[in-house]
């Protein structure tokens, strides 16, 4: 069928069913008439011997030629009759098909939320128009994903973009002491740090995504790495009189980006201290299950809610977004979290009950040579 | 001493110029890579801080033609594309420090600094400022005629403000030397933040001059005085 690349399924159905069905007619017609000489011929024979009859031989080959004449005019006949009719029967069979890309034609990146419909959801047809479906449904989640992004980060980008644009307008209004001068400029500069620090992570974050984030892989002592991040950050939960308490036994070594992990886990760690209330326990432990190891991060703050527990890992999503822009957060640290785990091949996960807490887990696989 | 700034976004190359000559440096601007390359051919400089992206011939191409000159003025390149082959590249080809944009001029008058200071012996074994007393041999403070109990990261906080001592020092500055952490994705800003303070009680605890002072939006100072 690939002699004819131009041509349209339904042309190349119809030539190949015409093909078929002429050979084998034309089998069918030889063999045929194959039969009836032989079957003629016999009957001559038989008479033979008793009288000879004058004239006979020529009758039956005369009879025999008629028939050749009918079979040879009446296949090509036939085999036009069939072939009109496999043209028909053809079409259609593939008009859903072209009735399909009508439709999907239809379907643009607005329009990402209409679907095809299938006459017969149990034919080919229906379940190739599923398979589109799916496709289509996909292709929807992730522009929605990427458009919600591009609306969130624009917003996150606006709001220190017109503090400091407010700054400055407020402070170039009147004649001002040299103190407030500074003043408005250390503000503005802050401002300006926030912006650097969220356009930073986001490339991070994004390079990472587009996988051109070189990630060196090493032999990293899980328990170690905690430690040290809980060391780092304890004095945050010191000042807010949390006890922070770690639980790392035996070396538990896992292969990984040890800069990249790090960030994983500080951030879920400094995540607990920022959202749990002072005077409560953040518990760290760092265990072994199998052939994985397991870093949970449990504190005693307000929990998740399950139905945010999903999102709560993609950029920017915040459930309670006053509250944490005032605690200084960008909206990236779980999403670095994720993409850090992830790449390096775990996973991590958030449950708890609301209202008692929450537990976050990092699960990564044990490097094979380690223990 | 002698510095030149091939940059040509005009706006920045006047904040560099103004904020090396507050520093008292001798400045001088060149706008293009072609007269970047024929001043640092002709004249004598101390440092050069060079932008990668220019008209013209590029930052590399002018870095490139002057080592090959085995002109080796110490270079200092500054990129926005902070991506790794770029950094390396610059390194490769003799650049001697970088920085990406956008930067704190904090830290490229310490970078200036450091390039400066090279080659010259710097092992001092007491760091001084005002009453305050140093020893790095003994890891000990003296402020007046009480000892200070500082921790570890405390001490080493306190030699770096000494270390700098009369120029800004930024959180990503202290974030990457003092605590090793060169991720910005890392959140340690509030860890400093709390680390500084506690410090500053103990040095400049009640009845003595301040020497650590925040200066908002871009760091810390360690000085006599207001900054």
């Amino acid at each position: 069928m690939s002699g004819w690349p131009g041509a349209s399924i339904r042309v190349r159905l119809t030539a190949w069913y015409t093909a078929v069905f002429a050979l084998m007619l034309i089998v069918y017609a030889a063999a045929t008439f194959l039969a009836v000489r032989h079957e003629f011929r016999e009957q001559l024979e038989d008479q033979r011997p008793d009288a000879p009859e004058a004239g006979a031989e020529e009758r039956v080959e005369q009879q025999l030629r008629e028939i050749a004449v009918v079979l040879v005019l009446g296949v090509p006949l036939i085999v036009l009759l069939a072939g009109a009719g496999g043209y028909v029967l053809a079409r259609r069979a593939l008009a859903p098909i072209n009735q399909l890309g009508i439709e999907a034609r239809r379907i643009t990146a607005d329009r990402l939320h209409q679907r095809l419909a299938a006459a017969n959801a149990k034919d080919e047809i229906g379940r190739l128009t599923a398979v589109i479906n799916d496709t289509l449904a996909r292709l929807e989640a992730s522009f929605d994903q990427l458009r919600r992004f591009t609306a969130d980060a624009s917003h996150e980008l606006r709001t220190p973009l017109s503090v400091i644009r407010g700054i400055g307008e407020m402070t170039l209004r009147d004649t001002r002491t040299p103190a407030e001068y500074k003043d408005a400029m250390g503000s503005m500069l802050e401002e300006v740090d926030r912006l650097t620090r969220l356009v930073d992570t986001l490339l991070q974050l994004s390079r990472g995504e587009a996988g051109t984030v070189p990630l060196s892989r090493e032999a990293v002592d899980l328990g170690q790495l905690t430690r040290d991040v809980v060391a780092s950050l304890g004095i945050l939960a010191e000042e807010r009189q949390q006890r922070l308490t770690i639980d790392a036994g035996d070396r538990l070594c896992v292969s990984a980006d040890r800069l990249v992990l790090r960030d994983a886990i500080a951030n879920v760690v400094d995540n607990a201290i920022k959202y749990s209330p002072t005077g409560s326990t953040i518990a760290v432990r760092v265990d072994r299950n199998g052939d994985r190891a397991t870093v949970s991060v449990t504190d005693e703050g307000p929990g998740i809610p399950p139905e945010h527990r999903e999102r709560i890992f993609d950029r920017f999503y915040r459930i309670d977004e006053g509250r944490s822009r005032e605690l200084g957060g960008t909206g990236l640290g779980l999403a670095i979290a994720r993409w850090a785990v992830e790449s390096n091949g775990g996973r991590i996960s958030v449950d708890g009950t609301t209202g008692r807490g929450s537990v976050f887990r990092v699960v990564l696989p044990l490097a094979r040579s380690g223990t | 001493m002698r510095i030149l700034v091939v940059e040509d976004e005009r706006k920045l190359a006047q904040v560099l110029s103004s904020a090396l000559e507050a520093e008292h440096y001798e400045v001088t601007v060149a706008a293009s890579g072609e007269d970047g390359f024929f001043r640092a051919n002709a004249e004598a400089f101390d440092v050069v801080v060079l932008d990668l992206m220019l008209p013209g011939r590029s930052g590399l191409e002018v870095l490139q033609t002057l080592r090959q000159r085995r002109i080796e003025t110490p270079v200092l390149i500054l990129t926005a594309r902070d991506s790794i082959d770029d950094r390396v590249r610059g390194l490769d080809l003799g650049a001697d420090d970088y920085l990406v944009k956008p930067f704190a001029i904090a830290e490229l008058l310490a970078r200036i600094r450091a390039l400066l200071r090279r080659g010259r012996p710097s092992e001092v074994l007491r760091l001084k400022a005002a009453d305050l007393e140093l020893d790095l041999v003994a890891r000990r403070v003296i402020r007046g005629d009480r000892l200070l109990e500082l921790t570890g990261r405390e001490f080493d906080l306190l030699e770096y403000l000494l270390r700098h001592q009369g120029h800004l020092v930024s959180r990503e500055m202290l974030a990457r030397d003092v605590w090793k952490e060169p991720r910005r994705a890392t959140p340690i800003d509030n860890v400093i933040d709390v680390q500084m303070t506690r410090l500053r009680r103990k040095v400049d605890a009640d009845g003595t001059a301040r020497l650590i002072h925040t200066v908002r939006g871009v760091g810390f100072v360690l000085q006599e005085g207001e900054p």
